[in-house]
């Protein structure tokens, strides 16, 4: 079989007969999976495809449905106001389609809405709308920070970064440049650049977002005390403030509130979170995250039901089903190996972290885990990627590997109550390795 | 002042999009699925030229982005609506779709459409076979579905002849490309 760009599947299936390519390569056969409704599973497995000893898999070949009322895909409704500001500004656009100011509110539509749902194709349609800006010789700096926006959405850190730089070299004082560079600094792991990115976003967006800025920094600093009290000052302060901006304080304070152990609050404010925004794919992952945590696995099922067409989601429903113990988990896990087999087969690798949670907690790959927590160390170095590596680490009995996120921990002083027992044992476990060594 | 809060609310929105960056999309982006079966090629069509059979996979998702098939907007494509779409979507889609064979382009013939289930949701399937004048032994394709209003999307190429199976990644950087069909 010729193969293309990508040397091998990420998805590594420790049950054969689950796994998607064989099913891809043995015909046109493919997953059914209607809507959120998981629960009909169709099993006519036609005759090329039958093996016996292979459980039923949920997908069947292409069909005609039989009633006209059978919904066949969910997609944003007319009636969202954000899906008719997107058109407003689509058809504006057009009768002015040389209008930067316009194209680039569509675009940042785009990927505020495609954030909002958890849907990458409406990155693409931004990077569409803003492409013409882009191909100029001495392209805008709006353009660029968008455009920076979009691929690191995608993960393309380093090209996120040059096209930033690019910005700033034009426009130092461009806040939103300054703001996307703190992101990337801090996605990263690098503190200190992040640190001196706030010093600019407070200088030239104003006070509220540079304390945003380093109060969003000292939670990885081992200050989440500090990082609670300087967002807090936000949380009072914000009739003018919009509804995704109260709801980001709220996470972000969410997150200082787990780093100090303190669930109460934790889960007050994701809940306030999803009060000014519901439905936020970015804060309802994290509350998922924070009940599988909690070993409330009832209540992740209960959250994301009507969100399980997002990758992320439909992870923790997995995560939940495999805790519940549920006779559905392997359609679960099937369904979403095939949905990481079809990145792999675009040759994306978006999802470093779920990847790894899905090879580990899913799969029982620890040694594939660890390759992939490798491979996404790498790229990205937020709390939750410096976990999972632990995690892999220890599940593949590999505590040697773990070395450059514990040193990174001690380098970076973050608390956690989760990461800093885990981090403790790798580092006993690593003592003992070596003691024992000749 | 006035102006000053406006720069940062126009900005506070940047800030949460760009942070939500640090958080994987949740979504895969848009794929098509391209499937060329050329394991009739050994045996002409009646006409006596060489026949490729092909089905081609477009995401509900896409086509509504396009051709809204969602006529009532309530947020639920129903087989009625998807029927009624089914000429526009052929249209639209085959009109990004070329093949030729040493210069001369071939026939697309759409068959027939059906729904066809991936694990990101419902796709159309769009049935048609490919007719090249002669017994050319390969072909060259140029696809270019959806690149002008979504640079990222690609379409994933499946290519079987015999026991072969070759596969094919199709962006706007390797839009057109060249298939040895046996």
């Amino acid at each position: 079989m010729a193969t293309f760009g990508y040397p091998k599947p990420m998805v590594r299936m420790s049950f054969h007969h689950y796994s998607p390519l064989s099913r891809w390569k043995g015909g046109r056969y493919v997953l059914l999976f209607i809507g959120s409704a998981l629960a009909t599973a169709a099993s006519s497995a036609t005759p090329a495809d039958t093996n016996l000893t292979a459980p039923a898999a949920p997908y069947r070949a292409p069909y005609s449905p039989s009633s006209d009322a059978e919904v066949l895909q969910q997609v944003p409704p007319a009636s969202d106001s954000k899906v008719r500001e997107m058109e407003m500004l689509r058809t504006a656009l057009n009768a002015d389609p040389g209008n930067l100011r316009t194209a680039e509110r569509l675009a940042r539509a785009y990927i505020d809405f495609g954030r909002q749902v958890g849907d990458a194709h409406y990155t693409g349609y931004a990077e569409a709308v803003i492409a013409p800006w882009l191909a100029r010789q001495a392209p805008p700096a709006t353009a660029l920070v968008l455009q920076a926006t979009i691929l690191q959405y995608r993960h393309l850190f380093a090209e996120a970064r040059e096209l930033l730089k690019k910005a700033l070299k034009r426009e130092p004082q461009n806040a939103q440049a300054w703001l996307t560079l703190a992101t990337l600094d801090m996605v990263q792991g690098d503190y200190t650049a992040a640190n001196d990115d706030c010093v600019q976003v407070a200088r030239n967006a104003g006070f509220t977002l540079g304390l945003a800025c380093s109060g969003n920094l000292r939670s990885y600093l081992g200050q989440a005390r500090q990082s609670v009290a300087l967002l807090a000052q936000l949380e009072g302060d914000a009739p003018s403030l919009s509804a995704p901006f109260k709801a980001w304080i709220q996470g972000l304070l969410a997150e200082s509130a787990e780093r100090l152990g303190d669930w109460t609050q934790a889960e007050a404010h994701y809940r306030k979170a999803l009060t000014y925004t519901p439905g936020d794919n970015f804060l309802l992952v994290a509350y998922a995250d924070f009940l599988l945590d909690r070993d409330r696995p009832k209540e992740v099922l209960n959250l994301l039901a009507d969100y399980s067409q997002s990758d992320t989601a439909f992870l923790r429903l997995a995560l939940a089903q495999a805790a519940l113990n549920s006779p559905e988990l392997p359609r679960y896990t099937w369904i979403m190996a095939a949905r990481f087999e079809a990145l792999a087969q675009r040759g994306s690798d978006y999802y470093g972290r779920e990847q790894v949670r899905f090879a580990l907690h899913l799969q029982h790959d620890p040694r594939g885990a660890l390759d992939m927590a490798q491979r996404n160390w790498q790229m990205q170095r937020a709390p939750w990627d410096a976990r999972v590596f632990l995690e892999a680490a220890q599940a593949a009995n590999q505590p040697q590997a773990a070395a450059p996120v514990l040193a990174f921990l001690e380098q970076t002083k973050l608390q956690d109550p989760i990461i800093e027992p885990l981090a403790r044992q790798l580092r006993a476990q690593l003592k003992t390795t070596i003691s024992r060594a000749p | 002042m006035n102006q000053h809060r406006q720069v940062s609310l126009r900005v506070v929105i940047a800030m949460v999009v760009a942070l939500a960056g640090a958080v994987a999309s949740a979504h895969s982006a848009s794929d098509a699925y391209l499937t060329l079966d050329a394991q009739k090629y050994a045996d002409p069509g009646i006409s006596g030229n060489a026949v490729v059979h092909g089905q081609w996979d477009i995401a509900l998702r896409d086509l509504n982005f396009v051709l809204k098939l969602d006529d009532d907007g309530d947020g639920n494509i129903t087989w009625a609506e998807l029927r009624k779409h089914q000429a526009a979507i052929a249209k639209y889609a085959y009109a990004y779709l070329r093949v030729s064979n040493g210069g001369k382009e071939c026939a697309i013939r759409p068959t027939r459409q059906a729904v066809d289930n991936h694990a990101d949701g419902a796709y159309a399937a769009l049935f048609f076979d490919i007719e090249c004048v002669g017994a050319a032994k390969g072909i060259t394709l140029d696809y270019r579905l959806f690149f002008a209003i979504d640079p990222s999307h690609r379409g994933i190429l499946v290519l079987r002849s015999g026991d072969n199976t070759a596969t094919s990644l199709l962006s706007p950087e390797n839009a057109t490309i060249e298939l040895t069909l046996y």
